[in-house]
C-alpha cells in the first residue's frame, strides 16, 4: 500500500479549529502513515505543554502514526505545501486547519488513487452556503462562471481540471508555484491544474465530506492586502493565457543553451524565455518571472538533482519538455 | 592552430572554479603549434594571442579554422560539438557522461574524482589539482 503523508498548515488556531482537525485526522478509518503539522504562527508555542495536545500526541503514538511538528517560515502556505510535496511520500493529503474531515474521507479519496490519477478531492461544505453543484463541470474554462464543485455535495465521480482547499494528491510530480505572494491566492487551483496539464486525472468524488468551519480568526491566509491577491491572480491568468504553449525557461549557462538548441525543434508550440537569445531566441527571463512568478519548475539542474540524473544533459531537457 | 579555452566562469566567492585545469602552463610549453586563447576579460593570459569576449559567431569561425581545440568543461566544449569540430575536454569534478559529448575526446582522470552531486553550485566544491590528468596524457591525444 502506498504511503500517505497528511500535512496541516496552521496559524492562529491553536485553541479553535485545529484540535478538531487533528482529532478528525487521528480517527480516520484509513490511518495516515505520517502526520506533519506546519506551525506558521508568529509566536509559535510548544504544544506539548497543552493537555489536549498531549492527548493527541499520545493517541498518535498508540495508533502507530508517525508525527512531526515543524515550525514554518511564514512565507505562505504554498511554501509549506511544497515542503510536504518533497518529503518522499507517494501521496499527500493536505488538510486545512479549519476544515474537519469526516472519518471516512481519506479512505474514500485513497480508493480512487489508481495509476494516472493526480489528485482526488471530496466535498468541502461550509453551511449554510450549499450550492447545487450537480451540473458543475470543474473545467478551468468555467472557473469564472460556476461555483467550485467541492462547495456542494458531490453525488458522482467526476473528472475535473482543478480542486481547492483540501485533497489527496500524488506527490513529487508537480511543484507549488513559489512565486505567489504570501497569501498564496489560487495556489491549490494552480497546483492541481498543473497536475492536469501533466496528463494526470483530477477527480471530484462522492462520500468524502469535509466540513469547512471558516474561521475569521487566524488562518494561513489572514493577510488582507488587495495588491497581493491581484499579484497572484495575474500569475494565475498568465498561466491560463499560455496554457496551449510549452513554456521553456532557460535560466542557465551558455553551454546549456547550446545543448538545449538540439532539443528545441522537437518541442511542440514552444514559448521560449532565454538568457542568450543569440543562441536560443526568446523573451527575457525577467518577463518569465513577471508572467509566472516562479521559474524553478523549469530549472533543469534542480530537476536533475531531484531525479538523481545519470544520463546526458540533452536527455534531461527532453524529459523536462517532451 | 590550436584553440584553448582554459577557464570556467568565475565563482561568486572569488575562489578558483574547481573545473579549472591546473596544468595549463606546463601543457602549453609542450605544444609546438600556434595557440589562440579564448576567454573573457579578467582571465589570466597564457599565450600571446588572447582573444577576449568574442561574439559567438566569431568563436564559431575560429573553431572551424583550428586544427583542434582544448577546453575545460565550459560552453566551448558544447560549441565545438555543435560545430561538429572535435576537441579535447579536460574534466575534473564534473561528469562527462552527463555534461560531455562522446564526439569529443573526454579526458577524465578517474570517476572517483567526480563530485557526488554535480548539480549544485560549484562554490561548494574545493579546487583540487589531483582531479585532473597530467599534460603528458593530453599530448598523446593532441598528437594523434
Amino acid at each position: 500500500m502506498s504511503k500517505v503523508l497528511c500535512s496541516v498548515a496552521t496559524r492562529g488556531r491553536y485553541f479553535t479549529t485545529l484540535p478538531l482537525v487533528l482529532n478528525a485526522i487521528i480517527n480516520q478509518t484509513r490511518p495516515v502513515d505520517k502526520l506533519v503539522i506546519f506551525d506558521d504562527n508568529d509566536e509559535p508555542q510548544d504544544m506539548r505543554s497543552q493537555m489536549i495536545y498531549q492527548y493527541f500526541f499520545q493517541m498518535l503514538d498508540i495508533k502507530g502514526i508517525a508525527w512531526e511538528w515543524l515550525y514554518a517560515d511564514k512565507k505562505g502556505q504554498h511554501h509549506i505545501h511544497q515542503r510536504a510535496n518533497t518529503m518522499g511520500y507517494e501521496w499527500v493529503w493536505r488538510c486545512d486547519d479549519d476544515a474537519i474531515p469526516e472519518p471516512n474521507v481519506l479512505e474514500m479519496l485513497y480508493y480512487y488513487t489508481e495509476d494516472g490519477v493526480g489528485a482526488v478531492g471530496g466535498s468541502v461544505l461550509t453551511p449554510p452556503y450549499m450550492p447545487d453543484t450537480g451540473s458543475v463541470t470543474g473545467l478551468i474554462d468555467s472557473i469564472d462562471s460556476e461555483p467550485n464543485i467541492q462547495w456542494g455535495i458531490i453525488k458522482e465521480e467526476k473528472h475535473v481540471d482543478h480542486l481547492h482547499c483540501t485533497f489527496l494528491y500524488r506527490a513529487g510530480v508537480c511543484e507549488y508555484n513559489l512565486g505567489l505572494s504570501r497569501v498564496a491566492h489560487r495556489e491549490e487551483t494552480i497546483f492541481t491544474y498543473g497536475l492536469h496539464q501533466k496528463g494526470y486525472k483530477i477527480l471530484a468524488v462522492p462520500n468524502a465530506v469535509t466540513w469547512h468551519m471558516k474561521n475569521p480568526e487566524g488562518g494561513i491566509r489572514s493577510e488582507t492586502k488587495q495588491e497581493l491577491y491581484e499579484h497572484d491572480e495575474q500569475i494565475f491568468r498568465n498561466i491560463l493565457r499560455y496554457r496551449d504553449k510549452t513554456i521553456v525557461v532557460l535560466n542557465c549557462g551558455l553551454g546549456d543553451h547550446i545543448v538545449f538548441s538540439h532539443v528545441l525543434p522537437a518541442i511542440p508550440n514552444a514559448e521560449v524565455f532565454s538568457c542568450y537569445p543569440e543562441v536560443v531566441p526568446g523573451k527575457s527571463i525577467a518577463q518569465a518571472i513577471e508572467l509566472f512568478g516562479d521559474i524553478d519548475p523549469w530549472n533543469v539542474y534542480k530537476k536533475m538533482d531531484q531525479w538523481k540524473w545519470k544520463g546526458k544533459l540533452e536527455d534531461a531537457y527532453r524529459k523536462l519538455y517532451l | 592552430m590550436i584553440i584553448i579555452a582554459p577557464y570556467a566562469q568565475k565563482l561568486r566567492t572569488d575562489k578558483e572554479n574547481p573545473k579549472n585545469y591546473p596544468y595549463w602552463k606546463e601543457l602549453i610549453e609542450q605544444i609546438k603549434e600556434p595557440i589562440i586563447q579564448v576567454g573573457v576579460e579578467g582571465e589570466t593570459q597564457l599565450v600571446p594571442d588572447f582573444r577576449k569576449n568574442l561574439p559567438i559567431l566569431e568563436l564559431r569561425t575560429l573553431l572551424k579554422e583550428c586544427r583542434i581545440w582544448i577546453s575545460i568543461d565550459s560552453f566551448i566544449q558544447h560549441l565545438g560539438w555543435d560545430e561538429g569540430k572535435k576537441g579535447i575536454v579536460l574534466w575534473g569534478p564534473s561528469d562527462p557522461l552527463i555534461f560531455g559529448h562522446p564526439e569529443n575526446i573526454n579526458l577524465l582522470k578517474d570517476r572517483s574524482c567526480l563530485v557526488e552531486n554535480p548539480f549544485i553550485w560549484w562554490e561548494a566544491t574545493e579546487h583540487k589539482n589531483d582531479r585532473f590528468v597530467k599534460p603528458k596524457e593530453v599530448l598523446k591525444y593532441l598528437e594523434e
